[in-house]
């Protein structure tokens, strides 16, 4: 037969009838469609239970409480606030939000490397076990120690208050090294303030939720990222309307955007406006005069324990130099101006004079300080009941004593920068193994060329870093630590606060690498050394010293837990009655895993342990660090104008760091969900802007967004220009947190590090200063 | 010519012939042979004994959270509560205490009613709200064995996951929301 | 939802709050903003006057989900009805299988709220692990937004459906809300007069952001500073 076309039509018609009265096509569209609706390189999360841990962050001073989001047990998928907490009421800052970014970052260390090529190159690193690790680095400390030259072991340890930092020391103690080092921070300068003023070596404290008018000296209450816990607090407890700020800066920041009144002042002349006021106040009589007379030493003139008459901070203040109309002069105020706020502070009942809060890595120098301290003062702050109290110890249990040998009984000199010059200036090797922990100088030491000189001179670097930062890749072995959030871990206060608290982080999940403790770590050192080192660290892993210092708490029956967020615990007095509300150390164990804070209300000032027994003004104990031929200034609060190095012909301008709203500038760099979130007017592609007042660009010439040289007498980096009336004239301003060349493409090559530019004046007694340096902008 | 006017009547019987064959020859491969073909038959891991299970209520293995979520298939910690060692004397359990329960490693069973990523059903605003179970899944409490796993070679769909039609129509019976974000996110 | 910008501090906590709830990815390099993926982004105000008058903010800017009336301008335009509101609860979403990246809603939404994926989704491999099963991930070609995180809103009505309670009065927060470390924002049902958001809405100073498109955005904001009241476009701009 002839199967014609005709047929073949016909089959070809029927076919198609029947599969559309079949499921074919209609299954094959709708196939095709969800096919093309499911992309197989789209992540596809396992789903599984949610269970929720709660916990304390630790990545700042802040003590946020957290709340970790886990599926199935085994992997975290979110950061949260806890609700219950008092002091933070379940908010958290951006760092904490990207927090798993840093638990799960590409650029974690797995396990201990040991450098086996140059330092620096990271691809001569190898992977060694911990016990290997562990049992070499002990050898070597044992054989320094024996050979009596315990003071070559130095460390650089966070400035976050922690058991760490209590377990370092008693490591190094009796180890027999007194180099154990903190890395700047603000409270650094409030430490030495309270310590010549009051004599109590505890930094002050600030009652920021009771005061009605707060006068800020430059402090960063409200900077994005980096804002305080405690300001926010505060700020929710301040009346809209009723409560006054107003902040001294030069920079018209987010914190004088918040402010009730900005006061904008030259760079670096914020104590000489602390001076101008307290003139006022003085000249006026609207100080506190009952304090004064009876509990403060030096106002009026004295004798100095040589004999000779000096003169008290009433004669100094009131000189025509401090004036409202000199002061204007030089701060760039209106005399006027001076005087109001004078008026204002000395009359309102709870007015209290604010500064170095929120502001990391940068201090004033110490007559600032004073003055500032000085201020208070003369308004009755420093009452027991006032609204400046020292910042309360937490009574957790005292380590075991141990015995210091000769070398550690001497107190470093100079901090963390006297240590670095002594190593640069010294002829000999005054270190032999430099251990850094939760720290990363190299970066974020601001002058941190001091740091990479002293490094070249250390010949064993120990890095305890999670990451490969930029000092850990330096180093000739890592140890990494387990990450925040993985660890046992505690808040044991947060400087500025008045009010006493602590919190005890508990791991989220077991850690995802081979890494150990960075305390567990020294208890093994202290073990193979033995002796009395290995007596001075009793407890076999970080849990059992926690719950040993948390036993301490309990018995001590003060303060108490919250379980609730209904305390406002800025609003807390001085001496207020706290009931506790725990047992023993186990129950209190329990509830503080259960991630709850332990709190009490502000220790009242205490006695002042002074050599006269009151409140110095005229700091007799400062004979020892100034010559004793010093002219009488030196005794008292004063501005001390600083000499800024540098060809002031070659570099005309001033340059001061500043942390813009959505970097992070201490030991953690910035996240990529941070990244994102700075403006293309503070980082564009690799690079970072600077701030210049329109007239400044107008008398350089230079346009929005030019790529202009920054040259300071550290060095030189490139970045644009943003012209921003946020800007004094004449200052540059350069962000902080940017310029890291270390972790990985999602956080290297973009912008400049500040601490590579900035120049840090090191005080007289003792402490660094990083206000503004010298510089100079030039095209490129 | 002769030939070709006699057979057009022939032709057009011969037509309906080729357009029934062509017809019927659709409806056979679109009904039988196309599922068969579209649908390839895996097995499940362990062959799990519903019947065996009898003694237990659903709700110990199948029950709502106390979040509201839903525990769906019960994990290994739920079936090591007895079967850490042998209950009784069957390959399949044999084989599950071996190789899952002594590994601590999670079966990892087909699901049959498994939705794709987009869809976020919820069990709590259905189980309880007077539906059966049986409503959407299959009746296991006479199954011996679990059924074969039939995957669709295309889409990668069960061929009891649940099409969205099915879904709408109940809910517009109800009077529950339709809203794409009910079920979508 | 209420935002109080006298307390905002611009630290970005309920952006990177909101990247890590809702499986946002990120870029090496993030400095073309138009190409940022920020479902919550902020935008930095300032007064325009000179030094040392100059003033600065941030505001904070979700989506508004707009209602006006019963329609948003986004899924009004949308040709396949990728996006919808839903009457009861007022949340616009967007369903990503159903989109087909035509970016019309880009266009027709006012706060520029919405954001298109220009690439896949690439997150560095350890980072996988952090992902959230409870929302989808997008693939390129596909506009995504805020959505007030109604997957938790979802997961608040299903414990309701479990405890028996009334799910239509369940609360939850969203992300944002959850990390505010100032407490400013507030999240809640408007159209519940007792809620802490009905009440802060009515504050003298709460505004909302281009009142005069009567968009009707579901986003009050509080603030005492008029400058950024005049720069948001509201009636107060038309009376001064």
């Amino acid at each position: 037969m002839n199967f014609g076309r005709r047929a073949f039509l016909q089959f070809a018609a029927g076919a198609v009838g029947g599969s559309l009265l079949s499921p074919l096509p209609w299954q094959l569209a709708g196939d095709s469609a969800r096919w093309s609706q499911n992309w197989s390189w789209r992540a596809s999360p396992e789903r599984g239970e949610v269970t929720k841990v709660s916990s304390v962050c630790t990545m700042c001073e802040g003590g946020c409480a957290i709340q970790a989001r886990l599926v199935n047990g085994n992997r975290a998928i979110l950061i949260e606030g806890n609700p219950a907490n008092p002091l933070t009421e379940g908010g958290v800052c951006a760092l904490a939000a990207s927090g798993l970014q840093f638990f799960y970052a590409p650029y974690r260390i797995s396990k201990p490397m040991k450098q086996q090529k140059s330092r620096g190159d990271i691809s001569g690193f190898q992977p060694i076990s911990w016990d290997e690790a562990l049992s070499e680095l002990g050898k070597k400390l044992g054989k320094l120690r024996a050979d009596g030259k315990s003071q070559e072991l130095a460390a650089i340890i966070s400035h976050r208050p922690s058991s760490m930092d209590d377990l370092w020391l008693q490591f190094f103690t009796a180890y027999g090294s007194p180099n154990l080092f903190r890395m700047p921070s603000a409270a650094d300068g409030l430490k030495l303030a309270a310590k010549f003023t009051t004599g109590n070596a505890q930094p002050f404290a600030f009652a920021l939720g009771n005061a009605e008018y707060i006068l800020s000296f430059g402090s960063n209450l409200f900077e994005g990222a980096g804002a305080s816990t405690v300001a926010l607090a505060a700020m929710r407890q301040w009346t809209k309307g009723a409560t006054k700020l107003v902040q001294v800066e030069s920079r018209c920041s987010m914190t004088a955007s918040k402010a009730d009144q900005f006061l904008p002042v030259n760079p670096g002349k914020e104590a000489l406006l602390a001076m101008g006021i307290a003139h006022v106040m003085v000249s006026s009589g609207t100080y506190d005069v009952d304090f004064v007379k009876n509990n403060v030493f030096g106002f009026e003139d004295w004798t100095d324990s040589a004999g000779k008459k000096r003169q008290g901070f009433k004669g100094l203040v009131s000189s025509s130099a401090y004036s409202p109309e000199e002061v204007a002069k030089a701060t760039g105020l209106d005399a006027a101006q001076i005087r109001e706020v004078a008026k204002e502070f000395a009359g309102k009942p709870k007015a209290l004079a604010v500064w170095a809060i929120g502001q990391p890595d940068s201090t004033n120098g110490i007559y600032h300080q004073l003055a500032f301290t000085a201020l208070n003062a003369l308004k009755g702050n420093l009452k027991p009941n006032g609204l400046i109290t020292l910042s309360p110890s937490v009574p957790l249990a005292g380590l075991p004593p141990v015995e210091k040998n000769g070398a550690a009984q001497k107190e470093p000199q100079g901090g963390l920068y006297g240590l670095l010059d002594s190593i640069t200036t010294a002829k000999n090797q005054p270190v032999e193994i430099l251990f850094v922990h939760e720290a990363n100088p190299l970066y974020s030491l601001p002058e941190n060329k001091l740091f990479r000189d002293a490094l070249a001179k250390v010949p064993m670097l120990v890095s305890f870093s999670s990451y490969m930062d930029e000092t850990a890749a330096q180093a000739d072995l890592i140890l990494p630590n387990h990450t925040a959030f993985e660890r046992y871990d505690d808040v044991l206060g947060i400087p500025g606060a008045a009010f006493s608290y602590y919190a005890v982080s508990v791991p989220i999940l077991k850690p995802l690498q081979d890494t150990k403790h960075t305390g567990e770590a020294l208890m093994t050192l202290a073990a193979g050394i033995g002796g009395t080192v290995g007596a001075s660290l009793p407890w076999k892993s970080y849990e059992e010293y926690l719950k040993f210092r948390v036993d301490g708490l309990a018995q001590a029956q003060k303060g108490a837990v919250a379980e609730k967020p209904d305390v406002r615990i800025v609003k807390l007095a001085a001496g207020q009655s706290v009931q506790p509300n725990f047992s023993n150390g186990a129950d209190l164990w329990k509830k503080l895993k259960a991630g709850n804070c332990w709190y009490d209300a502000p220790a009242a000032m205490p006695d002042f342990e002074t050599p006269s027994g009151k409140l110095e003004l005229a700091i007799q104990s400062i004979v020892q660090k100034v010559a004793s031929d010093a002219a009488d200034k030196y005794y008292l609060p004063h501005f001390e104008d600083r000499n800024l190095p540098g060809n002031e012909g070659d570099l005309p301008l001033l340059l001061v760091a500043y942390r813009p709203s959505f970097t992070a500038a201490g030991f953690y760099p910035t996240p990529p969900f941070m990244t994102k979130l700075i403006p293309d007017s503070v980082l564009k592609g690799a690079d970072a802007f600077i701030e210049l007042h329109p007239d400044t660009a107008a008398k350089l010439e230079f346009s929005q967004g030019e790529l202009v040289s920054l040259k300071t007498t550290q060095g030189e980096a490139n970045v644009r220009v943003n012209i921003s009336a946020v800007a004094h004239p004449g200052v540059v301003y350069l962000p902080t947190g940017l310029g890291h060349e270390a972790y990985d493409n999602y956080v290297q090559n973009k912008g400049v590090n500040a601490n590579s530019l900035m120049e840090v004046q090191l005080d007289p007694v003792g402490i660094g200063t990083v206000w503004a340096c010298r510089a100079q902008l030039r095209r490129v | 010519m002769k030939q070709e006017k006699s057979s057009s009547s022939g032709s057009k019987a011969l037509g309906v012939v080729f357009f029934l064959l062509g017809f019927v020859g659709a409806l056979v491969v679109g009904w039988v042979v196309f599922p068969n073909l579209l649908y390839s038959q895996k097995a499940q891991p362990i062959n799990f004994s519903h019947v065996a299970h009898q003694s237990e209520d659903c709700d110990s293995c199948h029950f709502l959270r106390p979040d509201g979520t839903y525990g769906g298939i019960p994990k290994l910690d739920r079936c090591k509560e007895c079967h850490e060692s042998a209950q009784g004397s069957s390959e399949a359990e044999t084989k599950f205490i071996s190789e899952y329960v002594e590994q601590n490693r999670e079966v990892p069973w087909k699901i049959y009613t498994w939705q794709p990523d987009n869809v976020y059903f919820s069990h709590a605003p259905h189980k309880g709200q007077g539906l059966e179970c049986t409503r959407c899944h299959r009746d296991v409490s006479k199954e011996e064995k679990l059924p074969p796993y039939r995957e669709n070679r295309l889409d990668g769909y069960s061929i009891s996951t649940m099409k969205m039609v099915e879904c709408e129509k109940c809910h517009a019976e109800k009077g529950a929301s339709n809203n794409c974000e009910m079920c979508h996110k | 939802m209420v935002i109080d910008l006298d307390r905002c501090t611009g630290c970005g906590a309920c952006s990177a709050a909101c990247q890590a709830e809702n499986n946002i990815s990120f870029r090496l390099d993030e400095s073309n903003k138009l190409r940022s993926i920020t479902w919550m982004s902020i935008f930095q105000l300032n007064n325009g006057r000179n030094y040392p008058d100059y003033r600065y903010a941030f505001l904070p800017r979700p989506c508004m989900h707009c209602d006006s009336p019963h329609h948003s301008p986004c899924t009004f335009v949308c040709p396949v009805n990728a996006t919808t509101r839903d009457e009861n609860n007022g949340i616009v979403t967007h369903i990503y299988p159903r989109c087909i990246g035509c970016r019309y809603c880009m266009v027709a939404c006012p706060y520029h709220a919405r954001d298109f994926n220009w690439w896949d989704h690439t997150w560095p491999k350890p980072m996988e692990a952090m992902l959230s099963p409870d929302v989808s991930t997008r693939m390129r070609g596909v506009v995504e937004k805020c959505t007030f995180c109604h997957q938790r809103m979802l997961a608040a009505r299903s414990k309701a459906y479990k405890d028996g309670t009334d799910p239509d009065k369940t609360t939850y927060t969203p992300a944002c809300a959850d990390a505010c470390p100032a407490r400013a924002i507030t999240f809640g049902n408007l159209r519940d007069p007792h809620s802490d958001v009905a009440k802060l809405s009515k504050d003298p100073n709460a505004f909302r952001i281009l009142e005069k498109l009567h968009t009707d955005p579901k986003v009050y904001y509080i603030s005492t500073q008029d400058w950024i009241k005049k720069l948001s476009d509201n009636a107060l701009t038309e009376k001064s």
